[in-house]
């Protein structure tokens, strides 16, 4: 009963929020941004005439082949999904800093823990939105293209891999939902993301990319290295690990900490 | 702490590293009744209200509301409170009433109750209008219909006539007082307005750096605010030396070039016929007694007169 009504609270809240438009607009722009550069290796005059970087996009060792956008999407889509994710979760739970409206949630008959569970399903919900929408609309575009190379194996392989990568990130998310608490508001959780990347990048040029928790997908998609074709079971348990940390630690700083926002 | 009693705060402390934000706090808030809560800007006011509310933890000390102590993931004692914080707030992008309805969802109030709080609070013109768009003063009815959605048994209320114009300083100090004589809401409430916690409160606590220096009721306020003869005259500097040189002590320059005769309960007769058969012209003598705002600020050392003389200056001049 109460995790209904606090549930349905929080997808209210989204009533006519500019946001979410705003991330399906920026993720969706992964697949059309590579799918211009396919079109500029395939046309490279034509891109030259009209001013476009035809000549950088050939200097990369692009093809305008099915498996190449598919390489280059997962790239994209992961690394941008990653940045994005921390947008919407420093967002949903952020939001309530920015609006001041923390204060209104956290003398209610309801637990603080129920925010914090919610909140994360909301993320939930607006995330696999995005995902299963980029996805469509990338395969969309590949056919639009008439891109050569195309095989029904090729395309699922790449989707599953995304998936798991999408999957993956979110098990980051509770973390970054604890900075967002901590920090209370958007700036220091989306520096917290940035910053774990870029972190990520360096750990992954050193082999403990497994280990890692913003290492790991970005070794699953190939941005570190070659993509690895199975992450160790230790990987998973990591993600799981920071997944159930971060919701505790969430947990335990609106319950525990002083809210004088 | 009496059955009657409804909040209660015992020795409580909050420090922040060096600052003592609310120093050993001994609270008691009766059913039924409206307590003005009074501090100056970082007297402790707020910090206390959010200790009551479990928003921030003490450092020492407890707080217990309708006998349940507020510990942090204590949240069923919540049901029966209403409050309102510091400034006014709402999810911007909703409406009014989709703000109120989330409230509404989240306290288990049925679903009536979001009509009704927009009525009471005069909110029905600006009902389906985003709370973004609002005015000031209607974003601080928002949240006044907030806290008082789901019928609490007590509402603390933090500055409630914030950016309210003068209509809806009346109409919410009529509100207040219809819940608490009707219903038998504790209202707990901080105001600057010193004149509205005067006439609503039935008694008021005075909080300074931390500590609650005095608490008392209408009448302890009235015997305790000083009585005094308020002069005015052509020559004040004049008026001020007969005065000292004629007995009366304690006389003080207020900072519109009034003089206040205090220790002269009775003696207005008196004054007059000395200053008039003095040749002075006389403008203005009126009787008068402190209101709560000279009272709280002669407590909390912000005197309003600007200068005092003493009997000796006076004679000299």
């Amino acid at each position: 009963m109460m995790l209904t009504a606090v549930l349905t609270t929080e997808f209210m809240k989204l009533r006519r929020c500019k946001v979410t438009w705003a991330t399906l607009g920026g993720l969706s722009m992964g697949p059309l941004g590579i799918a211009l550069f396919m079109w500029i290796v395939r046309e490279p005059g034509r891109a030259a005439q009209m001013g476009l970087l035809g000549t950088k996009a050939n200097l990369a060792g692009l093809e305008a082949t099915w498996p190449s956008y598919l390489s280059m999407l997962t790239l994209i889509v992961g690394i941008g999904g990653m940045i994005l994710l921390a947008f919407i979760v420093a967002y949903v739970f952020g939001r309530e800093y920015d609006n001041e409206t923390a204060k209104n949630m956290l003398a209610l008959p309801v637990g603080r823990h129920w925010f914090v569970v919610t909140k994360l399903a909301v993320t939930a919900v607006w995330w696999v939105i995005l995902v299963a929408f980029v996805l469509v609309e990338s395969i969309a575009i590949g056919f639009a293209l008439g891109l050569p190379g195309f095989s029904a194996g090729l395309v699922t392989g790449a989707v599953v891999n995304l998936l798991v990568a999408a999957g993956l990130s979110y098990l980051l998310v509770p973390v970054i939902a604890w900075i967002t608490v901590w920090g209370r508001g958007n700036t220091a959780p989306i520096g917290f993301a940035i910053a774990m990347l870029a972190l990520g990048n360096l750990f992954g040029k050193t082999g403990w990319a497994v280990w890692f928790p913003w290492s790991i997908v970005p070794l699953l998609i190939g941005m570190v290295a070659d993509p690895v074709e199975t992450l160790p079971a230790g990987s998973y348990v990591i993600l799981a690990l920071t997944f159930v940390m971060g919701i505790a630690a969430t947990t335990a700083q609106l319950r525990f900490a002083d809210n004088a926002q | 702490m009496s059955a009657d009693t409804v909040i209660a705060t015992s020795a409580l402390t909050k420090r922040y590293r060096e600052v003592l934000a609310v120093d050993v706090l001994d609270l008691d808030v009766r059913r039924g009744e409206i307590y003005g809560f009074l501090g100056r800007n970082g007297a402790g006011k707020t910090t206390t209200i959010r200790m009551l509310l479990g928003l921030i933890r003490p450092t020492s000390g407890e707080v217990s509301v309708l006998g349940a102590r507020i510990a942090s993931g204590r949240t069923d004692v919540f049901a029966h409170v209403g409050y309102l914080v510091e400034s006014a707030s709402a999810y911007p992008n909703l409406t009014v009433r989709e703000n109120l309805d989330i409230q509404r969802r989240l306290t288990g109030a049925p679903g009536t109750r979001t009509d009704d709080a927009i009525d009471r609070l005069g909110l029905a013109p600006v009902a389906d209008r985003r709370a973004g768009r609002l005015s000031l003063g209607n974003k601080q009815r928002l949240s006044l219909a907030r806290a008082l959605l789901h019928a609490p048994q007590v509402l603390v209320l933090d500055e409630p006539a914030n950016a309210l114009d003068p209509a809806g300083i009346v109409e919410v100090r009529e509100l207040l007082r219809t819940l608490a004589d009707r219903d038998g809401v504790t209202v707990f409430m901080s105001s600057h307005i010193l004149a509205e916690v005067a006439h609503l409160a039935d008694r008021i606590g005075i909080i300074h750096d931390g500590r609650l220096l005095e608490e008392l009721d209408r009448e302890e306020l009235h015997a305790k605010a000083r009585a005094y003869v308020e002069i005015a005259a052509k020559d004040i500097s004049r008026a001020e030396s007969l005065l000292l040189g004629s007995g009366f002590s304690h006389v003080e320059r207020g900072g519109d070039g009034t003089l206040r005769v205090f220790d002269a309960e009775n003696r207005a007769p008196e004054i007059a016929r000395l200053l008039v058969g003095a040749g002075l012209e006389l403008t203005q003598l009126t009787p008068s007694r402190e209101d709560l705002e000279a009272y709280f600020l002669r407590l909390t050392g912000g005197e309003a007169v600007t200068e005092t003389a003493s009997p000796a200056e006076g004679s000299a001049a």
